[in-house]
Protein backbone atom coordinates (compact mmCIF):
# COMPACT_ATOMS: atom_id res chain seq x y z
CA UNK A 1 0.00 0.00 0.00
CA UNK A 2 1.58 3.43 -0.98
CA UNK A 3 1.31 6.34 1.31
CA UNK A 4 -2.04 8.13 1.38
CA UNK A 5 -1.71 11.03 3.53
CA UNK A 6 1.28 12.87 4.69
CA UNK A 7 0.55 14.60 8.17
CA UNK A 8 2.48 18.10 9.02
CA UNK A 9 2.02 19.65 12.25
CA UNK A 10 4.85 22.04 13.04
CA UNK A 11 4.28 24.42 16.37
CA UNK A 12 5.75 27.78 16.42
CA UNK A 13 7.20 29.35 19.07
CA UNK A 14 4.36 31.64 19.49
CA UNK A 15 2.75 27.82 20.69
CA UNK A 16 0.51 27.56 17.54
CA UNK A 17 -0.08 24.60 15.50
CA UNK A 18 0.06 24.49 12.33
CA UNK A 19 -1.33 21.37 10.67
CA UNK A 20 -0.69 20.47 6.68
CA UNK A 21 -2.38 17.19 5.54
CA UNK A 22 -1.44 15.95 2.50
CA UNK A 23 -3.62 13.78 0.51
CA UNK A 24 -0.66 11.68 -1.94
CA UNK A 25 -2.27 10.16 -4.94
CA UNK A 26 -4.72 13.36 -5.60
CA UNK A 27 -1.59 15.64 -5.32
CA UNK A 28 0.38 13.16 -6.95
CA UNK A 29 -2.01 12.88 -9.62
CA UNK A 30 -2.00 16.92 -9.99
CA UNK A 31 2.09 16.93 -10.36
CA UNK A 32 2.11 13.49 -12.94
CA UNK A 33 3.26 15.75 -15.55
CA UNK A 34 6.27 16.87 -13.23
CA UNK A 35 6.59 12.81 -12.00
CA UNK A 36 6.53 11.94 -15.78
CA UNK A 37 9.64 14.28 -16.38
CA UNK A 38 10.79 13.36 -13.64
CA UNK A 39 11.03 9.47 -14.95
CA UNK A 40 12.10 10.15 -18.16
CA UNK A 41 15.02 12.60 -16.05
CA UNK A 42 15.85 9.66 -13.89
CA UNK A 43 15.61 7.13 -16.67
CA UNK A 44 18.39 8.91 -18.32
CA UNK A 45 20.58 9.13 -15.67
CA UNK A 46 20.25 5.12 -15.46
CA UNK A 47 21.54 4.82 -18.49
CA UNK A 48 24.30 7.55 -18.18
CA UNK A 49 25.52 5.54 -14.97
CA UNK A 50 24.69 2.10 -16.48
CA UNK A 51 22.07 1.30 -13.58
CA UNK A 52 19.01 -1.57 -14.70
CA UNK A 53 16.35 1.42 -14.99
CA UNK A 54 13.72 -1.32 -14.36
CA UNK A 55 16.06 -2.19 -11.03
CA UNK A 56 15.87 1.18 -9.91
CA UNK A 57 11.72 1.53 -10.26
CA UNK A 58 11.46 -1.57 -8.80
CA UNK A 59 13.63 -0.30 -5.66
CA UNK A 60 11.82 3.30 -5.62
CA UNK A 61 8.03 1.17 -5.55
CA UNK A 62 9.76 -0.23 -3.11
CA UNK A 63 10.48 2.52 -0.51
CA UNK A 64 6.85 4.31 -1.39
CA UNK A 65 5.29 0.97 0.01
CA UNK A 66 7.32 0.91 3.05
CA UNK A 67 6.59 5.00 4.05
CA UNK A 68 3.45 4.08 5.64
CA UNK A 69 3.89 3.71 9.13
CA UNK A 70 6.88 6.67 9.04
CA UNK A 71 6.71 8.95 12.06
CA UNK A 72 9.34 11.74 13.12
CA UNK A 73 8.78 14.03 15.69
CA UNK A 74 11.05 16.51 16.53
CA UNK A 75 10.65 18.91 19.89
CA UNK A 76 12.66 21.59 21.44
CA UNK A 77 11.43 24.30 23.80
CA UNK A 78 8.31 25.31 22.33
CA UNK A 79 8.81 24.28 18.82
CA UNK A 80 8.15 21.34 17.76
CA UNK A 81 7.63 19.17 14.15
CA UNK A 82 5.82 16.16 13.55
CA UNK A 83 5.72 14.32 10.25
CA UNK A 84 3.65 11.07 9.84
CA UNK A 85 3.15 9.30 6.81
CA UNK A 86 0.17 7.13 6.94
CA UNK B 1 -2.42 -34.77 17.05
CA UNK B 2 -0.30 -36.76 15.04
CA UNK B 3 -1.58 -39.46 12.46
CA UNK B 4 0.94 -41.52 14.13
CA UNK B 5 -0.64 -40.97 17.63
CA UNK B 6 -4.14 -41.75 16.03
CA UNK B 7 -2.54 -44.97 14.54
CA UNK B 8 -1.30 -46.24 18.01
CA UNK B 9 -4.74 -45.73 19.82
CA UNK B 10 -6.32 -47.55 16.90
CA UNK B 11 -3.86 -50.20 16.91
CA UNK B 12 -4.59 -50.26 20.89
CA UNK B 13 -8.09 -50.69 19.99
CA UNK B 14 -8.06 -53.37 17.13
CA UNK B 15 -5.76 -55.29 19.95
CA UNK B 16 -8.44 -54.76 22.47
CA UNK B 17 -6.10 -53.22 24.91
CA UNK B 18 -8.39 -50.66 25.45
CA UNK B 19 -11.66 -50.19 24.68
CA UNK B 20 -13.76 -47.65 22.69
CA UNK B 21 -14.65 -45.84 25.43
CA UNK B 22 -11.18 -45.07 26.25
CA UNK B 23 -10.11 -44.66 22.82
CA UNK B 24 -12.43 -42.03 21.88
CA UNK B 25 -11.49 -40.24 25.20
CA UNK B 26 -7.96 -40.53 24.39
CA UNK B 27 -8.46 -38.93 20.96
CA UNK B 28 -10.61 -36.22 22.25
CA UNK B 29 -7.77 -35.61 24.83
CA UNK B 30 -5.13 -35.45 22.09
CA UNK B 31 -7.00 -33.02 19.91
CA UNK B 32 -7.56 -30.77 22.98
CA UNK B 33 -3.73 -30.80 24.02
CA UNK B 34 -2.98 -30.12 19.77
CA UNK B 35 -3.99 -26.21 20.22
CA UNK B 36 -0.51 -25.33 22.65
CA UNK B 37 2.10 -25.78 20.24
CA UNK B 38 0.02 -23.32 18.09
CA UNK B 39 -0.25 -20.88 20.51
CA UNK B 40 3.12 -21.04 21.08
CA UNK B 41 4.19 -20.72 18.12
CA UNK B 42 2.13 -17.30 17.52
CA UNK B 43 3.54 -14.74 19.72
CA UNK B 44 6.80 -15.24 17.81
CA UNK B 45 5.40 -14.89 14.55
CA UNK B 46 3.52 -11.81 16.04
CA UNK B 47 7.05 -10.64 17.84
CA UNK B 48 9.04 -9.80 14.80
CA UNK B 49 9.16 -6.57 14.68
CA UNK B 50 8.08 -4.02 12.53
CA UNK B 51 9.35 -0.68 13.18
CA UNK B 52 12.88 0.50 14.74
CA UNK B 53 12.25 3.60 17.19
CA UNK B 54 14.94 6.32 17.91
CA UNK B 55 13.97 8.14 21.31
CA UNK B 56 16.09 10.78 22.28
CA UNK B 57 15.54 12.88 25.42
CA UNK B 58 17.95 16.36 26.57
CA UNK B 59 17.59 18.41 28.58
CA UNK B 60 19.56 21.38 26.92
CA UNK B 61 18.29 24.69 28.74
CA UNK B 62 20.36 26.38 26.32
CA UNK B 63 18.78 26.14 23.23
CA UNK B 64 15.22 26.92 25.37
CA UNK B 65 14.01 24.53 26.59
CA UNK B 66 14.37 19.64 26.55
CA UNK B 67 15.01 18.00 23.92
CA UNK B 68 12.64 15.40 22.57
CA UNK B 69 13.19 13.46 19.38
CA UNK B 70 10.49 10.92 18.38
CA UNK B 71 11.57 8.48 14.83
CA UNK B 72 9.50 5.52 13.97
CA UNK B 73 10.94 4.02 10.67
CA UNK B 74 9.53 0.64 9.38
CA UNK B 75 11.49 -1.69 8.84
CA UNK B 76 10.45 -2.67 5.46
CA UNK B 77 11.65 0.60 4.73
CA UNK B 78 14.97 -0.32 5.73
CA UNK B 79 15.23 -3.19 3.81
CA UNK B 80 13.89 -0.99 0.46
CA UNK B 81 16.58 1.08 0.69
CA UNK B 82 19.05 -1.12 1.31
CA UNK B 83 17.51 -2.48 -1.92
CA UNK B 84 18.30 0.91 -3.28
CA UNK B 85 21.66 1.65 -2.08
CA UNK B 86 22.51 -1.77 -3.69
CA UNK B 87 21.88 -0.31 -6.99
CA UNK B 88 24.19 2.39 -6.68
CA UNK B 89 27.11 1.97 -9.30
CA UNK B 90 30.49 1.01 -8.25
CA UNK B 91 32.17 4.35 -9.96
CA UNK B 92 29.80 6.12 -7.23
CA UNK B 93 31.06 3.47 -4.12
CA UNK B 94 34.82 4.08 -5.33
CA UNK B 95 34.28 8.24 -5.03
CA UNK B 96 32.51 7.88 -2.01
CA UNK B 97 35.49 5.15 -0.52
CA UNK B 98 38.11 7.59 -1.53
CA UNK B 99 35.75 10.79 0.54
CA UNK B 100 36.05 8.39 3.48
CA UNK B 101 39.15 7.80 2.94
CA UNK B 102 39.92 11.09 3.51
CA UNK B 103 37.43 11.55 6.16
CA UNK B 104 39.72 9.29 8.04
CA UNK B 105 36.58 6.87 8.14
CA UNK B 106 38.60 3.54 5.53
CA UNK B 107 35.76 1.80 4.68
CA UNK B 108 35.44 -0.26 1.43
CA UNK B 109 31.84 0.63 0.82
CA UNK B 110 31.74 -2.09 -2.13
CA UNK B 111 32.63 -4.83 0.59
CA UNK B 112 29.11 -4.31 1.78
CA UNK B 113 27.20 -6.89 0.09
CA UNK B 114 23.02 -6.78 -0.39
CA UNK B 115 22.51 -10.04 1.16
CA UNK B 116 24.90 -8.97 4.32
CA UNK B 117 23.01 -5.79 4.86
CA UNK B 118 19.96 -8.19 4.20
CA UNK B 119 21.40 -10.09 7.35
CA UNK B 120 21.78 -7.19 9.58
CA UNK B 121 18.19 -5.93 8.95
CA UNK B 122 16.93 -9.44 9.40
CA UNK B 123 18.56 -9.66 13.21
CA UNK B 124 18.00 -5.73 13.95
CA UNK B 125 15.07 -7.04 16.25
CA UNK B 126 17.52 -7.98 18.95
CA UNK B 127 19.68 -5.25 19.17
CA UNK B 128 18.82 -2.47 22.24
CA UNK B 129 20.86 0.39 22.40
CA UNK B 130 19.79 2.55 25.90
CA UNK B 131 22.18 5.71 26.65
CA UNK B 132 21.54 7.11 29.85
CA UNK B 133 23.76 10.21 30.48
CA UNK B 134 22.69 12.97 33.28
CA UNK B 135 20.29 14.84 31.30
CA UNK B 136 20.18 13.04 28.51
CA UNK B 137 18.77 9.96 27.21
CA UNK B 138 18.82 8.00 23.80
CA UNK B 139 17.21 4.92 23.26
CA UNK B 140 17.43 2.58 20.25
CA UNK B 141 14.77 -0.34 19.84
CA UNK B 142 12.47 -2.38 17.67
CA UNK B 143 9.40 -2.92 18.26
Amino acid sequence: MIPQLVTVRHRRRSGRWMRLYVPVVPVALVLSPLLVVGVVAGLVACRVYRMRPMGVLRAVWQVLRALPGTRFEMEQGRTAVLVSVR
Amino acid sequence: MTSEQRRQILEMLADGKITADEAERLLVALERAQPAPVAEARPAAAGRPKYIRVVVNAEDEASGGPTRINIRVPIQLLRAGVRLASLVPPQALEKANAELDKAGVPIDLTELKPQHLEDLIEHLGDVIVDVDEPGSKVKVFCE
